[in-house]
């Protein structure tokens, strides 16, 4: 078994929706301005993104949020359609974009079911004094190739090299920024890692996104509790 | 840095050899294995960072923010654990601030306008210029009192600048919010009689009642609110629940276990019919219920819940208050908050004060889990000074200024051009330099008031500036925030004469260059916090200690401020005062003007002081989705029978005839015969991302205010609305995976436990 495996355990009793995951992605993994014109293009780049659904309508009526980003699949229908390995599976359970083999074909994308992968189509843009905030760690991304959820592998990475690092150090912008805990990131592997706990804790509760489709997330849910639901709607 | 070349040359040779060994293995398949994405050349890191601790003030609270800063640029804004507000977490609107700082459109040194006045056209000086200018016009003003300096709230040592400069000179000073405080403060004061705001312990209680409050996205402290409902969720084995009570369908609706609808202005008739049960059933504590109902002399009949449920809202039933007002009772520790627009209707205080009342019945003041009351600060000199900022006050000032009775208008991080209602006309007067024959700005930005400026004396970026602050609300402890720069100044290249200035720097140098004594020893906040910081060291108790004044200060920095866990409120807390008889909210109800006209805050741009910040303009709204525009949502069935449609742009007009135009959004959460609109664009200055962008629909609300407070019944203007035949489509995000509204009938993406561990309340 390998040392690590990374995965992530959001709980969607706390997840409020309010966004401070997205913005601080945006600002962690230098992703360009979605301007106005790209929201309408539907070509928004959120490598976290907050999903909003409806049930019912009002009095009765309820808004639900759910954070999606890559799921970093086990068996990811992304990495065998890439004719040129630009992405693939490592060691680590992360779902990898090697940016430069990337030639964009959007064939991940396209066999993506979380639509969680995303194009490049112009070269990214900022004016002059925004670049001073741009990361040094993180490539900024060329037009032409795909981009997506890291788990800032950038961060994983400064983790392994310094033995000084701390739970933050490791833990993905999102996770940080997420200011009830709702998303918690770690080492699957470690069963006394901070992950490894709140899934055993939180077991009746998991389940994976889509999981019917036999990709074998290593994101997982915890369900958003509310009182009798199952009489009321029969679900599950 | 010798030895660190020597052990690049040494990496650069281990890199050598690893890539020898790589092309020696040369086929493709193992440099699949060989080449783990943790050593891809992409991801290789080079630089040396560093994060320092500051403290800002940009979400309503002050959050503790720890900065990565590389080669001298911020890079990161994250939460400093040891902060007691925010406890290492962040909201999108700190985040952005490093957008704020690296912001194409900043002021970068002083300026003098040059055309009329609002024109646009503007012309560099130095600061010793524009400070020499500003004092000349000062001194020359004989009355002092007409002189008018208007700011957001600020708390530490930039308030106790402005006020001793404020005192020392004579001047009027001003608070201006938006979204005001005003009846929440009243509403507080009258019933706890306190200063501050209270610590509301939403993280230990099991059952939160809350009127209006959408604390989870933009009321007062959300960051902190929103950490506590992380713990009030899933943080014990026992599951808080949660009821939300409101006229909007906001994200805290959303992430309420149930959310009731009422009607504008109502709540505090909720409120009051709740604790008409809950005296009737006699579930309180007697002493406090004799307190609050002067022994049985306040007879609560009249708001038994069959007598009011239906005025509250048509889908309420009595039973269902019954039923609350048991539950609230049921499990303790149980807490009531209000605020936003249950405070903001002709009644707004007296109904806030009905809400907060109710923790008295629920016994809850002072306890774990309720109300817990903020300490005296540890510096005494620091103490909030109760500054108006009620809307009655603002119109005075316009008034006053048509008139020409104000001589000297100076303004720092507000932006009342912007954010009063159309109706005062208050741009027009500014426009006239004869009625206002001086203007001031100190704004970072180029917000819609400094565009009306004679001079602007830009302020810094938080993250470039020194300061403190003391949270409101505090965390129920003696709490002081340290912020210090970070980075150096952005501007910095342009030299000493040009560049920013902190307000509180400016006011100084004024008070100097006027020979005025404004009681501050020091030559910037800076060395007047440095000094302060000596006092705390004496204490010897709280968060930082060290044997050295020096080593205390280093330490101060090092943490991002100052707090003693155990120096908490001690005083008796008073009996509570008796109910008030609640007034009916007043509507200027006119045929045609059928809809209720409902402003709220989302937490992207929020109030509008983030409309210039692309990462927020950019942040899906949590209910429409939407971004970079101004919307409004529309029940379903209204919308059906008006024939509007997504995209439709609408016409919205008040009872004056003015109006603004937004795109319909048909929202199934919202209720009939109420629109919703987002505050915060329709700037017609504030920078490219700002500019002209969306409607303000805080121009649009009538000037009605609140009866006993006069603060702005900003939830209480009635409307009417029309197409206007044109579309435009709403950029947000759902429409990005196809379909109009997204549905999940299935539950295939989220689902739901029924009664799993959640161990709901039965």
């Amino acid at each position: 078994m390998p040392e690590n495996k990374w995965g992530m355990v959001i709980d969607l009793d706390k997840c409020t929706g309010c966004q401070s995951c997205v913005v601080a992605c945006q600002s962690e993994n230098n992703i360009p301005i979605n301007t106005e014109d790209i929201f309408n293009q539907r070509r928004a780049i959120e490598w976290i993104r907050i999903e909003r659904y409806w049930e019912g309508e009002f009095p009765n009526v309820r808004a639900r949020y759910v954070p999606v980003l890559c799921q970093h699949c086990d068996e990811a229908p992304c990495e065998p359609v890439c004719p040129v390995l630009a992405t693939y599976h490592n060691d680590q359970g992360l779902n990898v974009q090697v940016y430069n083999r990337c030639i964009g074909t959007r064939f991940c994308a396209n066999n993506c079911p979380y639509t969680v992968r995303f194009f490049n189509f112009w070269e990214p843009e900022w004016p002059e004094s925004f670049k001073n905030q741009l990361n040094p760690d993180v490539t900024v991304r060329s037009r032409g190739i795909m981009e997506k959820c890291t788990f800032c592998i950038q961060r994983i990475r400064r983790f392994s090299k310094n033995s000084e690092s701390t739970e933050r150090d490791l833990n993905p912008a999102c996770t940080n920024a997420c200011a009830t805990d709702a998303l918690v990131f770690g080492n699957l592997n470690d069963p006394e890692s901070k992950i490894s706990k709140v899934k055993s804790k939180g077991k009746k509760r998991s389940y994976k996104m889509l999981e019917e489709l036999g990709t074998e997330p290593n994101v997982i849910y915890l369900k958003k509790v509310e009182k009798g639901t199952k009489q009321e709607h029969n679900v599950h | 840095m010798t030895t660190s070349r020597r052990k690049f040359l040494g990496l650069l040779g281990g890199t050598a050899i690893g890539a020898v060994v790589f092309q020696a293995c040369g086929v493709p398949e193992k440099e699949l294995i060989i080449q783990a994405p943790f050593e891809m050349p992409e991801d290789l890191v080079t630089g040396i960072d560093n994060w320092y601790a500051t403290s800002i003030n940009t979400t309503p609270a002050t959050d503790g923010v720890v900065v990565r800063v590389m080669e001298g640029r911020a890079k990161k804004v994250e939460g400093n654990i040891d902060h007691p507000i925010n406890q290492g977490k962040h909201f999108p609107r700190t985040e952005a601030t490093l957008q704020s700082l690296y912001n194409p459109d900043r002021i970068s040194s002083p300026l003098v306008r040059i055309g009329p006045r609002g024109s646009g056209k503007w012309e560099q000086i130095s600061w010793t210029d524009a400070i020499a200018r500003v004092s000349e016009q000062i001194s020359n003003v004989e009355d002092k009192s007409s002189i008018l300096i208007a700011n957001n709230r600020i708390s530490g040592h930039a308030q106790l600048i402005l006020n001793n400069f404020s005192n020392a000179l004579g001047c009027k000073n001003l608070i201006y919010e938006p979204i005001e405080s005003t009846n929440l403060r009243s509403a507080i004061k009258h019933v706890f009689n306190q200063e501050q705001i209270p610590d509301f312990d939403i993280k230990n209680t099991k059952y939160l009642l809350s009127f209006g409050a959408d604390f989870l996205e933009s009321w007062i402290s959300p960051t902190k609110y929103s950490r506590d409902f992380g713990h009030f969720r899933q943080g014990t084995d026992h599951r808080g629940k949660m009821v939300h009570i409101s006229s909007r369908y906001s994200m805290t609706s959303a992430n309420a276990d149930e959310w009731i609808y009422v009607n504008p202005g109502t709540e505090g008739l909720l409120a009051m019919s709740i604790a008409s049960v809950i005296i009737r059933q006699k579930l309180g504590p007697q002493p406090n219920v004799e307190s609050l109902t002067e022994n049985g002399k306040f007879d609560l009949a009249d708001y038994s819940p069959d007598k009011v449920c239906q005025i509250i809202s048509p889908y309420l039933t009595p039973d269902k208050i019954v039923n609350i007002a048991n539950e609230f009772m049921e499990h303790s520790p149980s807490l009531a908050i209000g605020g936003d627009t249950a405070g903001s209707h002709t009644n707004g205080a007296d109904s806030l004060s009905a809400i907060y009342s109710l923790n008295y019945l629920a016994d809850n003041v002072g306890k774990k889990g309720g109300v817990i009351f903020q300490p005296k600060p540890a510096l005494p000199d620091l103490i909030n000074r109760e500054i108006s900022s009620s809307f009655s006050e603002w119109e005075k000032v316009a008034n006053d200024m048509q008139k020409g009775q104000i001589s000297i208008f100076l303004t720092s991080n507000v932006d009342p051009v912007y954010g009063l209602p159309a109706s005062l006309k208050f741009r027009e007067t500014l426009s006239s330099t004869r009625r206002v024959p001086l203007v001031v700005s100190f704004s970072e930005h180029m917000d819609d008031t400094a565009s009306m400026a004679d001079l602007i004396l830009p302020q810094g970026d938080p993250l470039e500036e020194w300061g403190s602050n003391i949270p409101d609300p505090g965390p129920g402890y003696q709490t002081i925030g340290f912020q210090q720069p970070v980075v150096r100044p952005f501007f910095e290249s342009k030299g000493r004469h040009y560049g920013n200035k902190s307000f509180s720097d400016s006011l100084i140098s004024i008070s100097k260059t006027m020979d005025l004594d404004i009681n501050v020893e020091s030559d910037s906040i800076k060395d007047l916090i440095l000094e302060d910081s000596k006092k705390l060291f004496k204490l010897k108790r709280g968060s930082v200690q060290a044997q050295t004044e020096k080593a205390f200060w280093i330490g101060l920095l090092q943490r991002g401020g100052w707090w003693d866990i155990n120096n908490t409120f001690k005083n008796k807390i008073n009996k509570p005062p008796k109910f008030k008889k609640l007034t009916t909210a007043k509507f200027n109800n006119t045929p045609e003007y059928d809809f209720h006209l409902i402003p709220f805050v989302s937490n992207g741009i929020s109030d509008g002081s983030g409309a210039n910040l692309p990462w927020l303009q950019a942040l899906p709204d949590p209910i429409s989705t939407a971004t970079w525009s101004t919307w409004v949502e529309i029940n379903l069935k209204d919308a059906t029978k008006l024939d509007i449609t997504e995209g439709d742009i609408i016409k919205i007009t008040n009872q004056n005839g003015v109006s603004i135009e937004a795109i319909a959004y048909p929202n199934p959460a919202s209720a009939p015969n109420t629109i919703c609109v987002p505050v915060g664009q329709g700037h017609t200055s504030m920078g490219r991302y700002a500019k002209n962008r969306g409607a303000n629909v805080l121009s649009i609300l009538d000037a009605s205010k609140d009866d006993n407070t006069g603060a702005l019944a900003w939830s209480a203007t009635k409307v009417k609305i029309s197409k206007t035949g044109n579309w435009k489509k709403l950029p947000q995000l759902e429409n990005e995976l196809g379909g109009e509204i997204p549905q999940d009938p299935e539950r295939k993406v989220i689902k739901i436990d029924g009664d799993g561990e959640g161990k709901h309340h039965h």
